[in-house]
């Protein structure tokens, strides 16, 4: 008889932390349900205490693989992105946080991983292993990733220099990249502040960039940086 | 809902009224209180080396954990009983579907989950007409909702998988819980979960001391025919033995039923774990999960149940009767 191909879970024999922790961590069932209630009420909170404006619907990807990134001055940021996104495309994104932000602590661990289905990118010691398991999963899976190139919430509200980090994820890889901007997070949740201010905030998704053909060296990482921090600076300034 | 029922389901104040239950609680103590004493002993003796006993260290401190979560639930109440069954069926039909990789396919996934709170609804509602019929009409869905997504490509994969976890988490560990439905369940539970623990240790013993040929190198290279046999000779008299005082006065009071019992009980219980083995290594791994150290996950540690629930179950019912004196139907009931 024909063999049946089986692919256990990526992160079967990691118990615990362990796993809260890995990259290669998969949520199952009971993850997909605890994740579409959390979505469910950020989505009721936003409404009722924020103004949200999408502009360029049309610009986000219909199918998984692919990276959306924006500017970042909120924790909100990634709740605004998550819930403007079709339930299709929500749940296969997976957020990229910090590691010693989000992932430091066991009970953080287990709300960024079972609520957001975020995986930690741990940037004091960020190794090629990480960087690899992360582009290998985005292509194979497939899924699709939110990302802030910055690096760091920007604590004056002005957006930072892009970083290398999603050149190392996109560079040479068939993926679209859609850069996205975000106005108004900064004052609805600023670093420091503990609940969100009512306001009005515009989300801006631009057209996919593609870098199939950019080298993956630190050459291409800067072109793909520069490229993605021009085309969100464009979206700023695009006002609609 | 009767008062036996209630008293059945919720009591604990007879839960040690039958002398089994009290042995078995006095024996449990006392194993639990001699093996770390065995461990230094074997140390002492030079018998195992460093690594050995960090494992026994991990076995016996699982065990410790085990022990009160498996005989608590029995001794508080057939309700509890039934929740905890049903509890271990969803997180060892977890342990499955994270290693088969059916945790991708949520809405096959969902309907196993769904079969086994159905299962369970039967088992606590002493509907054996609903417990029975679950099986085709679930496996009838789940092919109906594999459909939905119009990819015939491992579409036998999808509902081949779904069955066989249904099969065994559903309705085989629903077999366990269906024993809750009789008055005398907890000497019958403890009996069972006893034998068929100390069927894989006399399988190990044996093996470890007389073992030569193996059993099936390629299934699980540490099982030995001499082991089997041991184990099928050991349990049986014992899983007998026993049971001429769990089962005294019923029908099954003979030795020759008793035996036969015994026998069934050894034979299915190392069905089960070879069977389990046989799909580890289908799937290429070595333990079901890491939630145990020393044990792996809690399938590991409860697939010898799997085989032996069933069978047990129906031999009893055959001669006995399983909650025969109970009403039926005592949630839902006309």
């Amino acid at each position: 008889m024909e063999e049946w191909q089986y692919k256990p879970a990526e992160d079967l024999g990691m118990a615990g932390t362990q796993r809260l922790r890995s990259a290669r961590r998969e949520s199952g069932l009971v993850g997909l349900i605890s994740r579409n209630l959390w979505w469910w009420w950020v989505r009721g909170v936003l409404r009722l205490t924020e103004r949200i404006e999408v502009f360029g619907r049309e610009h986000l990807p219909p199918s998984a693989p692919f990276v959306i990134v924006a500017n970042h001055s909120s924790h909100l940021d990634v709740l605004v992105l998550a819930t403007a996104l079709p339930l299709r495309l929500r749940n296969c994104v997976l957020p990229l946080a910090a590691g010693d932000t989000f992932f430091e602590t066991p009970a953080m661990a287990a709300f960024a991983a079972n609520m957001m289905n975020a995986l930690p990118l741990w940037r004091k010691n960020c190794g090629h292993h990480a960087i690899d398991t992360l582009r290998h999963r985005l292509v194979a899976e497939p899924c699709g990733y939110i990302l802030f190139p910055e690096g760091t919430r920007s604590r004056a509200g002005q957006m930072g220099p892009f970083r290398h980090g999603v050149g190392m994820l996109v560079a040479g890889a068939g993926v679209p990249v859609i850069p996205c901007h975000l106005h108004g997070t900064f004052h609805a949740l600023p670093p420091g502040a503990r609940w969100p201010r009512p306001g009005r905030i515009r989300l801006r998704v631009g057209a996919a960039c593609h870098f199939e053909n950019v080298p993956n060296d630190r050459t291409g990482w800067h072109i793909i940086a520069q490229t993605l921090e021009q085309s969100v600076c464009a979206l700023a300034g695009s006002g609609v | 809902m009767s008062a036996t029922s209630q008293e059945r389901l919720w009591g604990y104040n007879h839960a040690l009224d039958t002398p089994f239950a009290r042995g078995f609680l006095v024996g449990l103590a006392l194993l639990l209180a001699i093996a770390p004493l065995c461990i230094w002993l074997l140390q002492v003796m030079g018998k195992s080396g460093p690594e050995r006993r960090r494992e026994l260290w991990a076995r016996y401190r699982s065990w410790l954990l085990f022990a009160p979560l498996i005989v608590g639930p029995i001794l508080l109440g057939a309700a509890w009983t039934i929740a905890a069954i049903a509890l271990m069926s969803l997180l060892c039909y977890r342990e499955f579907a994270r290693a088969t990789g059916m945790f991708r396919q949520p809405a096959i996934s969902c309907l196993v989950v769904f079969g086994i709170l159905a299962v369970t609804f039967a088992v606590a509602d002493h509907w054996y007409g609903l417990f029975v019929a679950i099986t085709p009409l679930l496996i009838a869905l789940m092919a109906a909702v594999a459909l939905c997504q119009d990819q015939p490509k491992g579409y036998i994969q999808r509902v081949a998988l779904g069955v066989l976890a249904f099969i065994f988490f559903g309705v085989c560990f629903g077999h366990l819980a269906y024993f809750a439905n009789d008055t005398q369940f907890r000497p019958m539970l403890l009996w069972l979960i006893l034998c068929i623990e100390l069927n894989d240790v006399f399988a190990y013993v044996v093996g470890k001391t007389l073992g030569r040929a193996r059993l099936a190198p390629n299934t699980s290279p540490n099982k030995t025919v001499a082991g089997a046999l041991g184990a099928l000779l050991l349990t049986t008299a014992l899983a007998a033995g026993l049971g001429a005082i769990v089962f005294a006065g019923t029908a099954i009071h003979t030795p020759l039923k008793l035996i036969t019992l015994g026998a069934i009980l050894s034979f299915t219980g190392q069905l089960g774990d070879l069977t389990l083995s046989s799909i580890k290594r289908d799937l290429g791994i070595k333990d079901w999960a890491a939630t145990f150290p020393g044990h792996g996950g809690l399938l590991d540690r409860f697939n010898s149940l799997l085989f032996a629930a069933p069978a047990v179950f129906h031999y009893v019912n055959y001669f006995q009767g399983i909650g025969m004196d109970q009403a039926p139907r005592i949630l839902a009931g006309r």
